[in-house]
């Protein structure tokens, strides 16, 4: 299992598009992923899971992996917070 | 027991279970399932998950047509949502560990959610509640025995309780067989829904207001459209009563069959001839049961809806042969496509600020002709029995007539060449809707063979009334003086030219208002096939001297209201008979 802390950067935090994309890349893993924000642990696969943390811009969450891919999900997974999902150029 | 009024549109009695008809709301209540049931409501979710992921797939495909690329975000979101394994899995494990029915399952799911999202601070979030409800609450209906595409599915008849209906669903629900009768909240006595009620003898009341609230699915219900009233969950003393009700109408609707075989005189040997308006193929075949002495009027729109105009001519020609040969001596009107107007037929091209005055019937026919051309190729073609008749909507002016006589001499020229052209033409007629084509009436000796009179539409346009809008339906009069007038000038145009005229409207089914018809001169009504007995019934006991006496004083009166008692008043004074219906009843 990894885990790795990550910083969100976009403006509008996981909403629904973001989310969604998230949800989206994670359930391309074979791995278990989480994301752990407060107290609160969700699975990175459920679109709902990820709306119900309500994260916003300047959060902290911990990406956490599990499987035999789980460097890459990581990898693929911190990339796309980075990018600000796409959503701003 | 509840009792609902509304305004009873399709005479009859019947007693049944209420469904309803895209019924948004419902309350959900939990119920217990026993262990052995869990896969089949399992089964229904993932069924209901199916549909309403193919539903939101295709209000996506089609909103990103009209807004040009992006998807709408929050059908998306839906989307997604509905995909979200774990949201299922979530409703899945409710149903196991709880027992519970699959709606229920749901519901909570929907709760626990909300609650989360309403302890967000953050305002942005909030607005996921209501996408999680939306999307729940599509699923929710999609699990409904009762939704649109089932009813073929729903065991036995039902009564059928919608806010409103449109004339093409009305068709497909009546076409199976599973309608017993019909409670709108909406619709105007004159509107096509109501017409096909008529026809398929389906009991109907409309203008309800709020049925849809006071019913719920599967509510026994007793729909008196006699009276007008719906009772909800009746007790036993009022079925007994509503039965008994039943009993004698359906005496006296027999009594009106025997009338089908009497000759078409008055009591002074006037002769008179009524005919049928049909909407669908097969009608054909029943309406002689009721006493029509032909098809006055066959609507042919229906046709074109359901094929969305790809109807082929070989098709149509089959269609027309066979109603013409069932028939057959009597004639057969059939009236081009009367498309544009208060019918949802998608045909416009564009939104239209007064469709009613807008681009319709033949006008659309002159802009747009391929499909009309392939009609009128078809009805000329199926006229080897030579009792068809064509019949042109919405005549404007004297330049469309030879327009259309010059399109039907090309299409003439192309079935002579391809041999297929019977010897008989049709004969060609054009509908008085529109004031100023009753003005067209003397030059029309060489063009027209006959003409028929649409009163309703005559009504609209004479008096710019929109009979559907109930905030002005009440000026819509059969009996305004105007109208009478120019119902008087009709029959004199066309004596003078020496051609047929027949009322084609609902007034051709009314009594009083067709018994002045009868005495201003009018020998030939179409109407619906259930009228057909009851004005029978009323022609046949009336003397037509004593009619053309009465009639001829209506110009004395200068408002509605006073023709209308004068005629009820010295009609009933001379047939105190007439009404016995009311008084059965």
């Amino acid at each position: 299992m990894i885990e790795k802390t990550q910083i969100i950067i976009n403006k509008l935090g996981l909403h629904a598009r973001a989310a969604a994309k998230l949800s989206h890349l994670a359930n391309m893993f074979n791995a278990n992923i989480y994301l752990i924000y407060n107290e609160d642990k969700v699975n990175a696969k459920s679109l709902l899971g990820i709306l119900t943390l309500a994260a916003s811009v300047g959060n902290e969450i911990i990406l956490q992996a599990s499987g035999d891919d789980e460097q890459e999900a990581i990898t693929a997974i911190s990339d796309l917070f980075n990018r600000k999902f796409d959503e701003e150029s | 027991m509840i009792r609902i009024k509304g305004k009873a549109v399709s005479p009859g009695i019947v007693m049944g279970k209420a469904m309803l008809y895209n019924s948004a709301k419902e309350v959900i209540r939990p119920e217990k399932i026993s262990e052995k049931a869990i896969e089949k409501e399992v089964w229904r979710l993932e069924n209901a998950v199916k549909k309403t992921q193919a539903q939101l797939k295709k209000i996506d495909r089609d909103l990103q047509k009209i807004m040009g690329g992006d998807s709408a975000l929050i059908i998306e979101t839906q989307y997604m949502l509905i995909k979200d394994s774990h949201l299922l899995d979530e409703i899945k494990i409710k149903i196991k560990n709880n027992l519970v029915n699959v709606e229920w399952a749901i519901k909570e799911t929907e709760k626990k959610y909300l609650q989360i999202f309403n302890t967000i601070p953050d305002l942005s979030f909030k607005t996921k509640s209501n996408d999680i409800s939306d999307v729940l609450n599509r699923l929710i209906e999609n699990l409904k025995k009762g939704s649109k595409a089932s009813l073929a599915s729903q065991p036995g008849q039902v009564i059928l309780v919608a806010d409103d209906i449109t004339p093409s669903e009305a068709a497909k629900l009546m076409s199976n067989n599973k309608l017993l009768g019909l409670v709108l909240n909406k619709g105007g006595e004159t509107s096509h829904t109501v017409i096909l009620a008529r026809t398929m003898g389906i009991p109907a009341i409309m203008d309800t207001i709020n049925a849809t609230d006071s019913i719920a699915n599967g509510d026994y219900l007793a729909l008196d459209s006699i009276s007008g009233e719906v009772i909800v969950q009746p007790t036993q003393a009022v079925v007994a009563e509503i039965t008994i009700k039943s009993e004698k109408y359906q005496i006296y609707r027999e009594q009106l069959k025997t009338l089908s075989q009497l000759p078409e005189l008055t009591r002074d040997h006037h002769q008179f001839h009524l005919y049928a308006n049909i909407e669908l193929p097969f009608e054909s075949e029943i309406v002689q049961a009721y006493g029509a002495k032909g098809i006055g009027l066959f609507r042919t729109e229906f046709m074109y809806l359901d094929s969305k105009m790809s109807i082929s001519e070989e098709e149509q020609y089959l269609i027309y042969k066979s109603i013409a040969q069932n028939i057959f001596p009597h004639p057969l009107v059939i009236r081009t496509y009367d498309l544009g107007r208060d019918k949802s037929d998608g045909s416009a091209s564009r939104q239209e600020e007064n469709p009613s005055l807008g681009l319709m019937a033949v006008r659309m026919f002159l802009k747009k002709r391929e499909p009309f051309k392939i009609q009128i190729k078809a009805i000329q073609r199926a006229n080897s029995s030579g009792n068809i008749r064509i019949l042109f909507p919405m005549i404007t002016e004297i330049e469309e007539i030879h327009a259309i006589r010059g399109i039907m001499a090309e299409t003439r020229e192309e079935l002579l060449r391809e041999g297929k052209y019977p010897k008989k033409d049709v004969l060609v007629g054009i509908m008085l809707e529109i004031p100023a084509a009753v003005r067209l009436i003397r030059y029309l000796k060489d063009d027209i063979d006959f003409f028929s009179v649409g009163t309703n539409d005559l009504i609209q346009y004479l008096l710019a009334v929109d009979r559907n809008n109930s905030d002005v339906a009440y000026l819509f009069s059969p009996f305004h003086p105007a109208f009478v007038h120019i119902l008087k000038e009709i029959r004199q145009e066309v004596a003078k030219i020496s051609k047929e005229v027949t009322i084609c409207g609902e007034m051709a089914g009314k009594c009083f208002q067709a018994l002045m018809l009868l005495g201003l001169g009018f020998t030939n009504f179409s109407m619906n096939a259930m009228s057909i007995a009851e004005i029978k019934r009323v022609f046949t006991q009336i003397h037509y001297t004593h009619l053309r006496k009465i009639v001829s004083k209506l110009d004395q009166f200068s408002s509605r209201s006073e023709i209308e008692e004068y005629l009820t008043e010295s009609l009933l004074r001379l047939y105190p008979d007439l009404l016995i219906r009311q008084r059965l009843f």
